[in-house]
């Protein structure tokens, strides 16, 4: 189905009147979707999968990402902020969460959940899942929109072993949709916000993975929400320690965003792993047979998970120290009994209204490495990239405006550059012993 | 289409090179995801033979549009019982590889039900020559 390309959103976008055409975002992107032309940053939206590693390395502040209009909200009657408990973690220590949640109802939303209230229910489907599907022994957890599509793109052999079932975002904005109009809101009044730590998740919001659409009517980007809630805490401005009634959750549920707080709920055998690099090379591995792991795999493609997305303002580790301390206050609180765990939903309600909505139909693979559907076609294709790179130094310098000399090759196969990219090629062949061998030594080989 | 490794002897951790070369471009040409897996596992657990038991060797790769075939020759000491090596649990792995989690006796075997056509060519003190087509 490659009509899903035409439809794949993307939060990373480029500002070509600050990039520079430096070459890090590109030499940074996992999946070789980045080339330089005309000295400026292009992003390939067939392979790009949001991670946001482009990112992290860009040292001009040339990528940024989209965020919805946030006037959008005043079109919504009522209007409800869905936060992560990452979020919580951006503030100092001494900020508590009520008072994050003043200053969101001072900013102007009516309703605050975390996201995290549907999480002890999405476990036991994920079990019931994991129990139906006796045909898979490694379960790879759908929960980072990063892992999910770098699978389809990168490791689409591996797309069956994805858990095929919703997030703790869906799940919980569903809730909230049923739980308000058992209010008696008319959900057309009801305008969900998600408040996004990183690319990857704006980017499934907006073309969910297997769906047509998804039940949020916005997205709103999480370091300008911080700093909007931080303008009010410097003012000292908001209603002080406003009691939160309605949303508790449990010390576990919160830590479901950092690495191993999904991994904890299943058995022994279970993995977490987090870090591009890693999860990739752990792909690899389960991709060969030579890892089978008989449960769940949690992957998430930043280090530290979700505190460590690219749109949290607050250092990864202290955001996770946070967490931790606020998981231990609540464990607390539970043990003394002064905490009131209330639930949006009993059991029996979600099974019943929630439950049947879980499932995700078909999750697609999209390989990105695919030359050609014809593999005579594909076959030659290879062996011309093979003998343009054998001809190529080998260096990956990057200057041709590709990350590698073999996507360089590619890149030539697939008439989208020509040999004369290569810097190399219009060296004269004395060039190469008098200024490039005393660099790389008799590596260097002439065009 | 024609690729080339070298077999160092001994490194278990450089062990997994032609394999993963070849996973990729077997991607590229778009082979089903099932005899990719096959061929990865079968050409992964030659090489491990080759680096475990012999002195290293070579590793030559054919991709046709209808199949691979893979030719892994070693240096080696040979196989003395071809029979007892294809049987499952049987092993002559050394203390010291199979303390790195390798020699299980399963290496041929394996190899023998991931691969459509195997021929095993040895002679000892000479080594052995490893031939394994698999059809796309």
């Amino acid at each position: 189905m490659d009509d899903t390309n035409n439809f794949f959103y993307h939060a990373l976008t480029v500002d070509h009147d600050i990039c520079t055409g430096c070459t890090h975002c590109m030499k940074a992107c996992p999946t070789e979707a980045i080339r330089i032309r005309n000295g400026k940053s292009v992003i390939d939206k067939n392979k790009c999968i949001d991670c946001g590693e482009c990112f992290k390395a860009c040292s001009y502040h040339a990528i940024y990402i989209k965020q919805d209009d946030f006037d959008l909200m005043d079109q919504y009657k009522y209007k409800v902020a869905l936060v992560p408990a990452t979020f919580i973690g951006q503030f100092a220590g001494d900020v508590s969460t009520s008072q994050i949640y003043a200053c969101l109802k001072q900013i102007g939303f009516s309703h605050i959940y975390e996201i995290e209230h549907g999480v002890s229910f999405l476990i036991n489907l994920y079990k019931k899942y994991m129990a139906e599907h006796k045909d898979i022994n490694t379960f790879i957890s759908p929960y980072c929109p990063a892992v999910v599509r770098l699978i389809q793109t990168r490791f689409p052999s591996l797309v069956k072993n994805i858990i095929h079932m919703k997030v703790p975002l869906d799940i919980t904005s569903l809730m909230i949709r049923e739980y308000l109009s058992k209010e008696g809101i008319c959900s057309e009044d009801v305008g969900v916000f998600y408040v996004s730590p990183c690319a990857a998740k704006i980017a499934a919001v907006k073309s969910p993975v297997g769906e047509d659409s998804s039940a949020i009517a916005g997205v709103i980007n999480m370091d300008f929400l911080y700093n909007k809630v931080q303008h009010l805490l410097s003012k000292k401005t908001q209603g002080e320690s406003e009691p939160i009634a309605n949303h508790s959750l449990s010390g576990k549920d919160i830590l479901w965003e950092l690495t191993g707080g999904e991994s904890v709920n299943f058995d022994n055998s279970s993995f977490a792993i987090d870090g591009m690099k890693n999860v990739i090379e752990f792909l690899e591995k389960i991709e060969d047979g030579d890892i089978e792991v008989n449960g769940l795999v949690e992957m998430r493609v930043c280090d530290q998970s979700c505190v460590g997305g690219i749109l949290c303002p607050n250092n990864r580790f202290l955001a996770k120290q946070k967490l931790e301390i606020r998981a231990q206050e609540i464990k607390q609180h539970i043990e003394n009994n002064d905490y009131q765990e209330e639930e949006l939903f009993s059991e029996e309600e979600f099974d019943k209204k929630i439950a049947p909505m879980m499932n995700i139909p078909t999750i697609t693979p999209r390989s990105s490495f695919k030359l050609h559907d014809n593999l005579q076609i594909a076959l030659k294709m290879v062996e011309n990239i093979k003998n343009i790179e054998s001809k190529l130094p080998g260096i990956d310098c990057s200057a041709c405006g590709a990350p590698t000399c073999s996507a360089l090759a590619e890149d030539i196969i697939k008439e989208e550059a020509t040999i004369d990219n290569c810097l190399f090629s219009h060296l004269p062949p004395e060039k190469y012993d008098e200024l490039l061998k005393k660099i790389w030594g008799k590596n260097i080989k002439p065009l | 289409m024609h690729y080339t490794f070298d077999i160092e002897e001994g490194n278990f951790t450089n062990a997994g090179q032609a394999s993963g070369n070849i996973k990729k471009t077997l991607k590229q040409l778009n082979v089903n995801p099932a005899s990719i897996k096959r061929i990865v596992v079968a050409l992964y657990e030659a090489e491990i033979n080759a680096v475990a038991h012999a002195y290293g060797g070579k590793i030559d790769v054919d991709i046709d549009s209808d199949k691979i075939t893979m030719v892994v020759a070693d240096r080696g000491p040979g196989i003395p019982n071809i029979d007892l090596a294809m049987t499952e649990g049987y092993s002559t792995a050394s203390k010291e590889v199979r303390e790195m989690g390798f020699g299980a006796g399963m290496g041929l075997p394996n190899i023998k039900s991931n691969t459509d056509q195997l021929d095993i060519q040895t002679q000892l003190g000479v080594g052995t020559t490893i031939t394994m087509t698999v059809f796309f």
